[in-house]
């Protein structure tokens, strides 16, 4: 082989991917050929030189990457299981509208002493055009009617698409289980301040010992969009602060929640109850939080745990 | 150079095997393992693609997204890390392509010794008992970056698989759907625009 067969085999070469044939052949040429030795140095430098120029993930960014994706697949994936069709009664109908977020407003009241008066009302004519009460199929509700679209066709009929939401009204105990169902999904509300409210419904449930309960609340501190809704969750939370998917789930909020209220509650739970895993994870958010506030709440915390402050 | 998982481009072992069909069994938890087995990975290539924290992080979001919710279509007929990668790779050269089109800023800023990494993590040798050495240096590393930004964003994948992650030749070809000679040309052509832009430094 002469130089320039060589020279277009010595990048693979140094990669080691070439048959072996091939390769005894560069070896055997570059023994005499001074000029084509140089260039497989050259190759090894030209290599050398990029391993330095290898980017360092920064520390903290893959916990940074899982926090958010767990956020995202949670947020996402947290609903109330959709309700068979066919056993509609008032309870999946309510269920059906509030957590499939027609186009509709709800509204919780105040609980009365012992009892909770819900009062959800949907109305799905809130962007649209025509708002068209209809009669109701069973009793009281009211129905409401949203046309989505009409169509006329060429035989003189006309093909109507709406949507219809009913609004009823239920009243029980906050223990009761269809109760707690509703209020589960008032977790899913579009409307913030329905959520905040849920939220506060939920909170006087959260010592019963329900994972269900748990789960909204922590669904709710790790995805919901609004800082008062996950502070309101997180108040619900303290009574758990020893549960370990709790910890688990505040862990990955404290290292990914931009707002400086939530991560000071945050650390407020995490430190009620020890482990040893929380002076490493403490530790590693000394070091990157930006808010005085917050870090001095961290140091603080590691003071009373008698760890330093620094990872060292 | 081994990946998080074990072995590169192998066929599936036993082990990610029985995460990935509990995963796509609806197993939120062997998803979480699955994710943790290969993501360090995913983040290095990212990173050292992008040269971008916050490029980065959209890039894994992403990709473990897509992961998510087409993992009932893997079907096991190539290695699990095989097709995580085209994944992966298909979103940064996605990106390295809008860089492209777009001429964006890099991520280097000019000095008096040419263009230096913003984010740099060069490791310097004793670069301040040297004078002379560290100038060498920064024109080494501003020549290193034109020339990176010299390749196409395809020959700049190949380039990154091999020479960074370790990446078989033959794998690589697998992952961007080519042959083993294509990805072959790719990085040859890859050293060439390299060798010839800091023939004189190495």
């Amino acid at each position: 082989m002469n130089c320039d067969a060589i020279s277009t085999l010595i990048p693979l070469y140094y990669y080691g991917e070439l048959t072996p044939e091939q390769e005894d052949a560069v070896e055997e040429h570059t023994h005499q050929c001074r000029e084509c030795a140089d260039a497989v140095e050259q190759q090894r430098s030209l290599a050398a030189a990029l391993d330095r120029r290898e980017m360092q993930v920064p520390p903290l960014l893959l916990e940074d990457c899982r926090a958010d994706l767990l956020a995202t697949l949670h947020g996402g994936v947290s609903r109330v299981p959709a309700t068979n069709r066919a056993h509609k009664g008032p309870w999946a109908l309510f269920l059906e509208a509030v957590s499939h977020s027609f186009s509709g407003l709800g509204r919780f009241r105040q609980p009365i002493g012992a009892m909770a008066m819900l009062a959800i009302g949907f109305f799905g004519a809130r962007l649209t055009t025509t708002r068209v009460p209809v009669t109701p199929p069973s009793g009281s509700d009211d129905v409401f009617t949203t046309v989505r679209s009409v169509q006329p066709d060429q035989s003189g009929h006309v093909q109507i698409a709406y949507d219809e939401t009913r609004r009823n009204m239920v009243r029980g105990r906050v223990d009761d289980p269809n109760i707690q169902r509703l209020m589960l999904a008032g977790a899913h509300e579009d409307n913030p301040a329905v959520r905040v409210e849920a939220m506060d419904l939920l909170r006087t449930r959260a010592g019963s010992g329900s994972t269900e309960v748990r789960d909204a609340l922590l669904n709710a501190v790790a995805a919901d969009s609004n800082p008062a809704v996950r502070l309101k969750a997180l108040d619900g939370l303290k009574p758990l602060s020893g549960d370990a998917e709790v910890r688990k789930a505040l862990s990955r909020v404290l290292l990914s929640d931009d707002n400086a209220a939530v991560r000071m509650q945050v650390v407020d739970i995490l430190v009620a109850h020890r482990d040893d895993y929380m002076v490493g994870l403490l530790q590693g958010m000394v070091q990157r939080e930006n808010n005085d506030s917050v870090r001095l709440k961290l140091e603080k915390a590691l003071k009373e745990m008698n760890a330093s402050v620094g990872t060292f | 150079m081994a990946d998080a998982a074990g072995t590169v481009g192998a066929r599936v072992s036993p082990q990610v095997d029985t995460l990935i069909r509990a995963a796509q069994a609806g197993d939120q938890d062997a998803f979480e393992q699955l994710v943790r087995t290969y993501d360090q990975s995913v983040l290095r290539l990212a990173m050292n693609l992008l040269r971008s924290p916050e490029d980065a992080r959209d890039v894994y979001q992403e990709a473990f997204l897509r992961v998510y919710r087409n993992l009932h279509s893997f079907r096991f007929d190539c290695s699990f890390h095989t097709w995580l990668y085209r994944i992966v790779t298909n979103i940064c050269l996605d990106q390295l392509r809008k860089r492209k089109v777009r001429k964006e800023e890099s991520a280097t800023v000019e000095t008096s010794e040419g263009p230096v990494d913003r984010m740099d993590a060069f490791h310097e040798e004793a670069a301040h008992a040297d004078p002379e050495r560290s100038l060498w240096n920064g024109q080494l590393r501003a020549r290193i970056e034109n020339a990176l930004k010299d390749l196409t964003p395809r020959e700049r994948m190949v380039f990154e698989l091999r020479h960074y992650q370790g990446l078989r030749l033959r794998n690589i070809g697998e992952i961007l759907g080519t042959t083993e000679e294509a990805a072959k040309n790719c990085l040859f052509r890859a050293t060439q625009k390299m060798r010839s832009e800091l023939g004189d430094f190495t």
